[in-house]
C-alpha cells in the first residue's frame, strides 16, 4: 500500500525572504510588488498575519495595521532557490518525490520504514532536511497525496500522521478553505452550508457532477482524500556542462578547435545518451590575463552532432577571438529535446538543415552576410529594386506554374550603372563611348517618388551596339547623365 | 537544352560572347529547378544577376541562393567549392561573368569528384572555358537574329532575340534538341 508524505511550507514567498535573511523571522514580514504606482501585498509571514496583515493589501493598509511591519520586494529568483532547495531536501530522503508547486513536495515513503522507521520517523527526517537548507516545514503522512497536503496545511505541529484507511475521518472536521478552491465555487459550497471537508464529502456524488460540474467533482475527490492525478517524479535537472583545464597558453584559433572538440565530444556523447539536442552553447574561455571569453553560439537548430557544432562554434571564435591566451575551456549546453521529422515520399530532397547551417555561416564568413540570402522583389518601380532574406525554401512543392512559349531573356545588371558618354542624332542615341549604336529601341519613360527626396526619372532604351553587345541605356532625366544599365545576355 | 545542361552529378559548361544568350540559358536552367521544387544555388562573382528579369523568366526566388562575391573570383571559387559539398542543392552555378579565370587541374578535379558524390549539377557561366576534360558538357551560345517591334518605322521596343548553342565538349550525346531559340524581352 503507497504511503505518501507532503512537505509543507505555508507563505512561501515570505518563507524565501526569511530564507535569505534569517533574523526577519521572528518579525512580522510582508513581500511586496509594485502594480500601478502601488505596491500590493504578496505574501505575509504569520507573525504578521496574526496582525491581520493578509495578501492583497497595500502596503500603507498594511503598514496601519500593524506599525512593525518589514517589508521586502517580492523577487523571483528568491522564490526559484527555495523551491529548488526544497526539492533538493526532499530527494535527499526519498528519490520519488513530485514537485507539487511553490512550498508543496510530496514524497513516496514506500520502503523507507525500512530505512528511517516509522511514518513519525520519516516525517520528522523531512522537517529536519527541510530546516537545513533554511525552510520550515510541515509534514502531513497519509495514504494519498492530497490527504497528506490537507493534513500537513490544517495541522499545527511539525508532523502529522493519518493512520491507514482513515483518511476521510481525520479531514472530515477540517474548514473547506484549506482546499483553495475557486472563489464562485467556494461562494456556492457556501451558501449551501457546507463549512468543512466531511460536510463536502457527505455530499451525493452524481448532484454535485451535474451540479458543479468537474470543478465540483474535483472538489468532492480532494475532500474524500483522493488523488486527481498520476504521481509525476521529480529529478533534479542534470548539468550539461563539459570542460577542460589546460596546461599550456593557446594562442591559435586552428590548436584551440582542437581543444574545443575533444569537449564538444564528451559533450555530445552525454547528450545522444540522453536522446538530447543543444539550441545553444555557452562557450566560457579562461584567459591567461585572468580574464574570461564568453560567447554564447546559437545553433539555429537543436543538434547533437560535433562536427557542425564546431564549425559553428570555430566560425564564431573566428569573428569574435578571445583577447588574450586561452587556458581553460568549458561548454554549457541548453539542452532539448529533439522532435523528428520525416520527408515527404514525393517531394524532391532538400539541402538537410544541419548541412544548410553550417554552409551559410561558412559562406557568411567568406562573403558577408548581407551579400548572402533570397532576393525578393520590393513593390516600388525604381530600377534593380530588390532586398535580400535569409535563404529558407519553402518545404511544401508548389503549383506547377504556367510555362511560357517563348523563354524570357535575362539582363545583366551593371552595380552600379557604368556611366557612359551617348552621342545623340534626332534624340535617339547614335553613339554609346567609341561605339555606334546599329539599331535601338525607345524611350521607356519611368518616374517615380517624386514626392520624396529619393526621386528619379529616366528614359530607357534598348541599343545594340557595333560590337555586338544588346545592352540597356538609361538617361537620368533629372541630371541629363546617360548610364549603361545592364547588357541583355 | 535546359535537363541537359543541369544534369546531376556532372560539370556543364556555357560559354559566349557578351548578348549572346549565356545567362537567359542559366536562368532557364534556375527556372526548371525551382519549378520542379527543388533548391539551387547561384554564386555570382560580379554581383550582375538581375533579379527582376529572373523572377519575369518564372524563376522562384524563394528556392534560389544568391551568394554575391563582389568581383572577387577566388572567393566565388571558394564558395562554389562549399556549395558542391552540401548535399541537397539541385544546381549551382558559378557565373563568371566577363572575368578570365585560370582554374588548377587539381581543382577542377576535385570539383569534379564533388559534384558527383553530393549529386549535384555545377553550372559554369564564364566568357571561356574553365574545367578543361572535368566538364561533361561544353557549350558555345551564339547570337543569331534580334527583332525589334513598334507601331512606327523607328522601334520602340526590344520584342526579341535568336540564339543558337554550339557543343564545344559532349562526353555523352549531344543534346538532340534544335540549338536554335527565340528569347522573349
Amino acid at each position: 500500500m503507497s504511503r505518501f508524505a507532503c512537505v509543507l511550507v505555508a507563505h512561501f514567498a515570505a518563507a524565501a525572504v526569511e530564507r535569505c535573511e534569517p533574523a526577519l523571522r521572528e518579525q512580522p514580514l510582508a513581500v511586496l510588488t509594485q502594480t500601478a504606482n502601488i505596491k500590493i501585498l504578496v505574501d505575509a509571514n504569520a507573525a504578521a498575519r496574526e496582525r491581520d496583515v493578509r495578501s492583497g493589501m497595500t502596503e500603507t493598509e498594511a503598514a496601519a495595521r500593524c506599525p512593525t511591519l518589514v517589508t521586502r520586494s517580492h523577487i523571483e529568483e528568491h522564490v526559484a532557490a527555495a523551491r529548488h532547495a526544497l526539492l533538493e531536501a526532499a530527494l535527499a530522503v526519498s528519490p520519488r518525490i513530485e514537485d507539487g508547486g511553490a512550498g508543496i513536495v510530496y514524497v513516496d515513503t514506500a520502503g523507507l520504514e525500512r530505512l528511517i522507521g516509522d511514518p513519525e520517523a520519516i516525517g520528522r527526517r523531512l522537517v529536519h532536511q527541510a530546516r537545513t537548507v533554511g525552510l520550515v516545514a510541515r509534514v502531513g503522512v497519509a495514504g494519498s497525496r492530497t490527504a497528506a497536503r490537507v493534513a500537513a496545511a490544517s495541522a499545527s505541529v511539525p508532523v502529522t500522521v493519518v493512520a491507514p484507511g482513515r483518511e476521510r475521518a481525520a479531514l472530515a472536521g477540517v474548514p473547506l478553505g484549506v482546499l483553495d478552491l475557486d472563489p464562485p465555487l467556494a461562494a456556492t459550497l457556501a451558501r449551501w452550508g457546507v463549512r468543512t471537508l466531511g460536510e463536502m464529502a457527505a455530499l451525493p456524488r452524481e448532484g454535485v457532477t451535474i451540479r458543479l460540474g468537474p470543478a465540483g467533482l474535483r472538489a468532492h475527490d480532494q475532500a474524500l482524500g483522493r488523488d486527481h492525478e498520476p504521481f509525476r517524479p521529480w529529478t533534479p535537472p542534470p548539468f550539461w556542462e563539459e570542460a577542460q583545464g589546460l596546461e599550456w597558453e593557446i594562442e591559435s584559433l586552428e590548436v584551440l578547435t582542437v581543444v574545443l572538440e575533444t569537449v564538444l565530444t564528451r559533450l555530445c556523447g552525454r547528450l545522444g545518451a540522453a536522446a538530447l539536442a543543444a539550441d545553444v552553447l555557452d562557450i566560457r574561455l579562461g584567459l591567461a590575463s585572468g580574464g574570461h571569453h564568453a560567447r554564447v553560439v546559437s545553433l539555429a537548430y537543436p543538434m547533437s552532432e560535433v562536427k557542425p557544432m564546431l564549425a559553428l562554434v570555430g566560425l564564431d571564435l573566428e569573428a569574435h577571438p578571445p583577447p588574450a591566451p586561452v587556458t581553460r575551456v568549458a561548454v554549457s549546453a541548453h539542452p532539448i529535446r529533439a522532435q523528428m521529422g520525416q520527408g515527404g515520399l514525393w517531394q524532391p530532397p532538400v539541402p538537410a538543415i544541419r548541412d544548410l547551417v553550417s554552409v551559410l555561416a561558412r559562406l557568411a564568413a567568406l562573403v558577408g552576410t548581407d551579400s548572402l540570402g533570397s532576393p525578393t522583389l520590393v513593390d516600388s518601380h525604381r530600377p534593380d529594386a530588390f532586398a535580400m532574406l535569409a535563404f529558407s525554401p519553402p518545404t511544401e512543392p508548389d503549383a506547377p506554374a504556367r510555362g511560357d512559349a517563348e523563354p524570357r531573356l535575362a539582363l545583366r545588371r551593371m552595380r552600379p550603372a557604368r556611366r557612359v558618354d551617348v552621342a545623340v542624332v534626332g534624340e535617339r542615341p547614335a553613339r554609346v563611348d567609341a561605339q555606334h549604336v546599329v539599331a535601338c529601341a525607345g524611350p521607356w519613360r519611368a518616374s517615380g517618388e517624386w514626392w520624396d527626396t529619393e526621386a528619379w526619372a529616366r528614359d530607357e532604351w534598348d541599343v545594340a551596339l557595333g560590337d555586338g553587345a544588346l545592352c540597356r541605356l538609361a538617361r537620368d532625366r533629372l541630371t541629363g547623365h546617360w548610364y549603361l544599365d545592364g547588357l541583355y545576355d | 537544352m535546359e535537363r541537359v545542361a543541369a544534369a546531376r552529378g556532372e560539370i556543364t559548361e556555357i560559354v559566349g560572347r557578351p548578348s549572346s544568350g549565356r545567362t537567359s540559358l542559366l536562368v532557364a536552367c534556375l527556372r526548371d529547378v525551382a519549378q520542379s521544387g527543388e533548391t539551387a544555388a547561384l554564386v555570382d562573382t560580379e554581383e550582375t544577376f538581375d533579379p527582376a528579369s529572373a523572377a519575369q523568366a518564372g524563376v522562384d526566388l524563394r528556392r534560389l541562393l544568391w551568394v554575391r562575391c563582389g568581383g572577387r573570383r577566388d572567393v566565388a571559387l571558394r564558395a562554389v567549392d562549399m556549395l558542391v559539398r552540401c548535399p541537397g542543392f539541385a544546381l549551382v552555378a558559378l557565373d563568371l561573368g566577363e572575368l578570365v579565370v585560370r582554374l588548377p587541374a587539381t581543382l577542377a578535379f576535385r570539383l569534379k569528384f564533388a559534384v558527383r558524390r553530393a549529386d549535384v549539377a555545377l553550372l559554369i557561366v564564364g566568357r571561356r572555358r574553365l574545367t578543361g576534360a572535368s566538364a561533361t558538357l561544353a557549350i558555345e551560345t551564339r547570337r543569331q537574329a534580334i527583332e525589334w517591334a513598334g507601331p512606327g518605322p523607328a522601334p520602340t521596343r526590344l520584342a526579341r532575340v535568336r540564339t543558337t548553342t554550339a557543343v564545344l565538349r559532349a562526353r555523352h550525346a549531344p543534346p538532340a534538341e534544335s540549338p536554335s531559340r527565340w528569347w522573349r524581352a
